[in-house]
Formats: structure tokens, C-alpha cells, sequence
């Protein structure tokens, strides 16, 4: 078990630092000079003004000396300073990571709260026009594109209906963002339950248990379900990614004051510290949740933690 | 694993060409039926957009604004007094070209790096898959927006970004199929009776793979589209007035009131290509793994 975490840990370590190169080479993959397009929206920017700037922001220095200020810059905290307004990068995505956590984690709940009984209850059914209804509504769900269900939810709900509230940050402003990102995925959620479950329940074991005559609950609920719920526990870090991915696109429905909006805005401005900034907040954000992941797997799997 | 399936093969209609055969079993399926009928209509749509529509998809005012659909009008007209059946048309166009350049881009150099990786071996292989890992936690997502920061907003970036974020993917997918080949005896044979590098890596591996990533590459497509239609949603992709069903869908937002369907008719559009190719997706995968009709 802790070879496979310790393989894992240095995995996730690698692909940070893969990001930091990443991103510090990022502005200069950039067609054009980057000062002058991140510049380009203000006004009468001289050209005096310009070398500062490039001076300021190190682009002036050869490329390995700018990697090295960027990672001793990094260990102390500082992610630099955002093009317009001059904030700290680290604030300003400290303040929004909350909410896009909240609605990531809120997401996956909607999601494996609807999809687990529905695969689970498909597996049971297999074979029969339950069993198919429902895994073509979860091919139907797949297809659905996110941002069109979240705005069919919003027109029904905050527009027709008037329930809830069109956009803000208040927790009632959270359940149709997070119902929009969950259903698309309780969709995968269910699929993955389903393929996994029927796999078991073709196993020698669960003959054994049904030929001993145990009642075929019992046989679901204690010998099924525990053995096919482990591949669905480690595709949840995989789901988790896709939620931050998913959540881009979703806080920018519902004007959501997440990291994935300020990602997009800052795209349209050129702010590239903040994208910089973003995209390693998201790759550590991802590898962290997927090694907590791991363990949790490696804890209930116990051919992993006695290996 | 061979192209077609065994019990396939020993019929009589064994005088028609693989594919044929091949295919008719593909569409037996009800799955791959309906998913067959809709992307054919797709590539039609998209070929003949300039004949199948009555006006231009830019033009603005060939009818009243906010129109609702009816007579005249099938679908309704948009905000600008634009068709919107016309821009419909044209946006399977576009649509189509996103999903077929992006998943040509991720399967052309996935396939190559997972060749090479499962050909080569040693550290070769272990750099090649360690970076694919590397990319494949960052999520296609991130990629994607990655690539539009550096590139800029448009939908020729849109398409490139989409397919670069789409390599991970396929690199997995070919090089844990080709690695299974590799083992086999055939191949072996054929190392032992000296064939070169590029005839066993193209003429030995790259065929028995292809089956493999034909459904990869099939149910790829909903997913580059999907994709491709959210960086235009965003803004990040195509740009008015390009018709493309992601960037009218952003522009709907609006009018989400007044003209409800503007919103409702772009998005149906991209949920059906995309079911389209997951359907025909799934059915091919059954029909090349006969084992699937037996659970």
C-alpha cells in the first residue's frame, strides 16, 4: 500500500512540476509580443512604459533565470500581480476557490445520489426494458451539453417558475449550478455503476453466496454491491476533474463567482498571471484530490493494502 | 481482434466486401440504427447547406425579428430577422468540420505516440506514457482553454485546442491496444522472419489496432463537438455571426424571455449530433465485440 501511495505522491509532485514549467512557458508560446497584446486595451501605454513592464515581469531575463524567479516567487506564495487592477494573483484566486469547490463538491453529490441507484437498480434489472430504458435516458443524458441544460433549468426554474434566483452567490444560488453540473454526471455515474456491478455479479463468489441460498438482497447488498463499488470509487477522481472542468462553463451561466469565470474573463483581458495562476491552482487542485482519492481507494481495496 | 466478428464471416454473404457486411450489422441494431440515421443526415446537411437552405445564414432581415416558428419560417428567425432554420444548416456545417479536424488532429498524433511507445518500449515508452499521464490528469478542459489563452479566441483555435486536448485519449487507447498486439504470436513471427521497423509498425500494428480506435475515434466526435460548442459558448471559439449552435446558444441567452426558442433549437441540435455519435459509437463497439451480445 505504500508503494502504491508513494507511487502516486511522486506522480502527483511530477505533474506540478511539469505545470510550473508549463506555465512560465505559456506567454512566451503566445503569437506576438505579450506585453504589448496584454497592454493593448489601455491606453497610451509609451514605449518606455513598456520595457518597464517587461522588466518588472522578468521577461526581459533568459528563460531558465525567469523559471527559477517564478518558483522562488511561488514558494513564498506570490503567483504575481494581475494586469489590471495590480491585485495579488494568490487573492484573487483564494477568494473565488472556495465557491468553485463548493459547487464541484455539491455537483458530485447530485451526481452519485442520483446515478449510483440507477446503475445499481439497472445492473439488478439487466436485461430486461427497465434495465435498457434506462441506459439509453443515461446515452441521452450523456449527450446533453451542460451549458444548454443549465440554461433550460434556468429559464424553467428562475424565469417560468420563479423559484429561484436567476444569478448572485447566495446558497440558494448554488442548486441549479450544482444540478447542472450533477446531472450530466450522474448520467456517467450511473453507466460506470451498472458495467461494474454486472461484472461482479457474474463472479464465482456471488454464485457461491446465491447457491448457499441467501436471499438475493442479502447477496446484492453485502457481496455485489461492496466489490463493485471500489471501480467506481477510483473513477471518482477522474469524475472530480471533469466537475472543475464542467464548473467553468457553469459558473459563467449563472455569473457564479468561481475560478473558472475569472479564468474565461481574464482570457478575453490577456491577464495572463491569472491564467497562469489558474491553471496551477487546477492541476494541484486535481492532483491533490486525486491522490486523496487513491488512499481512500487503497484503504477499502484490500488487495491494495496488502500488497 | 479482426474487423469482422467470426460468426459474421462464415455467412454466405461472405461475397460482399467486409465492410458491407460490416456495416449492415452495425445498423441491425435499434442503437445503431437511429445513431447511423442522424450522422448520415448530419453529412448531408453539412454538404448541402447552400442547397437545402432558403436564405443566407448572415443575412440579416429576410424576415420580422423574433419571428416565432411557423410557416415561412420552419424554425423561427433570430434577434436580427436572420433564419434560423438556414443557420442551423450551416452550423451542421460547421460543426461537423469541428468534430472531424479536431478528432483528426488527437487521433493522428495519439495513435503515432502510442505506436511508438508500444513498438519501441524501454525509455522511450516510459517518457511518452509518463507525459501522457501528465496531460490526462490536467483534463481535456484545462487543455483546451490552455491552448484558446495562447492561441486567442476563434474557432479555427477552438478546433486545434479541442484536438490537442484530445491526444491523451487516444495515445492511452491506441498504445494499450497495440501493446496487446505485440504480444501475440503473429507478431512475433514476423519480427523473427526480419521485418523492418516502419513494415511492422504500419502494416502489422497500426491494422489490428484500428478497430480499436475506430470506436474510439467514433464516440470521440461527441465529445469534440460537445467540447467545441462550450469554448464558443464561452466566447472562446467561434464569433458572431458565424452560425456555429454553441456561439447562437450564448447569444439566446438575451432573449431567454422574450424568444425561448432561439435558446431551445441550437441546443436540441448539438444534444442530437451528439447522440448521434454516441449511439453509432456504442453499436460499433458491439458489433466488433460479439462476446457483449451474450451478457
Amino acid at each position: 500500500m505504500w508503494f502504491f501511495l508513494g507511487k502516486r505522491l511522486a506522480m502527483g509532485f511530477l505533474t506540478i512540476f511539469v505545470t510550473t514549467i508549463a506555465v512560465t512557458l505559456l506567454i512566451h508560446v503566445v503569437p506576438g509580443d505579450p506585453v504589448q497584446i496584454m497592454y493593448a486595451q489601455s491606453q497610451g501605454t509609451t514605449p518606455e512604459q513598456i520595457e518597464q513592464i517587461r522588466h518588472t515581469l522578468g521577461l526581459d531575463q533568459p528563460i531558465y533565470i525567469q523559471y527559477f524567479d517564478f518558483i522562488g516567487r511561488l514558494a513564498q506564495g506570490d503567483l504575481g500581480y494581475t494586469i489590471r487592477g495590480q491585485q495579488p494573483v494568490l487573492d484573487v484566486i483564494l477568494q473565488r476557490l472556495p465557491n468553485t469547490l463548493m459547487l464541484a463538491v455539491a455537483a458530485m453529490f447530485i451526481a452519485v445520489a442520483i446515478g449510483l441507484p440507477i446503475g445499481f437498480f439497472a445492473a439488478y434489472q439487466q436485461g430486461t426494458t427497465i434495465d435498457t430504458s434506462l441506459m439509453v435516458a443515461a446515452i441521452a443524458g450523456v449527450s446533453v451539453p451542460h451549458f444548454w441544460l443549465g440554461l433550460m433549468l434556468m429559464f424553467f426554474f428562475s424565469v417560468e417558475l420563479g423559484w429561484l434566483p436567476v444569478t448572485g452567490n447566495g446558497p440558494l444560488n448554488l442548486i441549479l449550478p450544482a444540478f447542472t453540473l450533477g446531472l450530466s454526471n450522474a448520467a456517467i455515474v450511473a453507466r460506470m455503476t451498472r458495467s461494474s456491478m454486472i461484472d461482479v455479479m457474474q463472479q464465482d463468489f456471488v454464485r457461491t453466496a446465491e447457491a448457499k441460498g441467501l436471499p438475493k438482497g442479502l447477496v446484492l447488498r453485502r457481496h455485489v454491491l461492496r466489490v463493485g463499488l471500489v471501480p467506481v470509487v477510483t473513477m471518482m477522481g477522474l469524475q472530480f476533474a471533469f466537475m472543475m472542468g464542467g464548473a467553468i462553463v457553469v459558473e459563467n451561466i449563472f455569473a457564479w463567482n468561481g475560478v473558472g469565470r475569472m479564468a474565461v474573463d481574464a482570457i478575453f483581458q490577456r491577464d495572463y498571471p491569472i491564467i497562469q495562476g489558474f491553471i496551477l491552482t487546477f492541476a494541484t487542485v486535481v492532483v491533490v484530490v486525486s491522490i486523496l482519492l487513491d488512499t481512500v481507494y487503497a484503504m477499502i481495496d484490500p488487495r491494495i493494502r496488502r500488497s | 481482434m479482426t474487423l469482422i466478428p467470426p460468426n459474421i464471416s462464415r455467412r454466405s454473404t461472405s461475397s460482399l466486401p467486409r465492410f458491407i457486411i460490416f456495416w449492415r450489422q452495425v445498423v441491425s441494431t435499434p442503437n445503431g440504427a437511429i445513431g447511423a440515421s442522424i450522422v448520415l443526415v448530419l453529412i448531408g446537411s453539412a454538404l448541402f447547406a447552400g442547397v437545402l437552405s432558403p436564405y443566407s445564414p448572415i443575412k440579416m432581415g429576410v424576415g420580422p425579428r423574433f419571428l416565432q416558428p411557423g410557416a415561412g419560417f420552419p424554425l423561427g428567425t433570430d434577434e436580427f430577422g436572420r433564419d434560423m432554420l438556414t443557420r442551423i444548416i450551416y452550423g451542421s456545417r460547421l460543426t461537423m468540420t469541428v468534430g472531424a479536424i479536431a478528432v483528426g488532429i488527437s487521433l493522428t498524433i495519439g495513435t503515432i505516440i502510442g505506436l511508438i511507445a508500444a513498438y519501441l518500449r524501454g525509455w522511450t515508452e516510459t517518457i511518452l506514457m509518463r507525459s501522457v499521464d501528465i496531460l490526462f490528469s490536467f483534463t481535456e478542459t484545462l487543455i483546451a482553454l490552455a491552448c484558446v489563452a495562447v492561441l486567442g479566441p476563434s474557432l479555427n483555435n477552438a478546433m486545434i485546442a479541442v484536438g490537442i486536448a484530445g491526444i491523451p485519449y487516444y495515445a492511452r487507447t491506441c498504445y494499450s491496444a497495440a501493446l496487446v498486439e505485440r504480444s501475440k504470436p503473429y507478431f512475433e513471427a514476423t519480427v523473427s522472419a526480419g521485418a523492418s521497423h516502419v513494415r511492422l509498425i504500419f502494416l502489422h500494428l497500426l491494422p489490428n489496432v484500428l478497430p480499436t480506435l475506430i470506436v474510439v475515434a467514433t464516440l470521440g466526435v461527441s465529445s469534440a463537438i460537445l467540447a467545441a460548442a462550450g469554448l464558443s459558448f464561452l466566447g472562446l471559439g467561434a464569433q458572431p455571426p458565424q452560425p456555429e449552435w454553441g456561439a447562437m446558444l450564448a447569444g439566446a441567452r438575451d432573449y431567454i424571455n422574450r424568444a425561448p426558442w432561439l435558446m431551445i433549437i441550437p441546443g436540441l441540435s448539438i444534444a442530437i449530433t451528439v447522440l448521434g455519435f454516441n449511439l453509432l459509437g456504442d453499436a460499433i463497439r458491439s458489433a466488433l465485440n460479439p462476446r457483449e451480445h451474450v451478457r
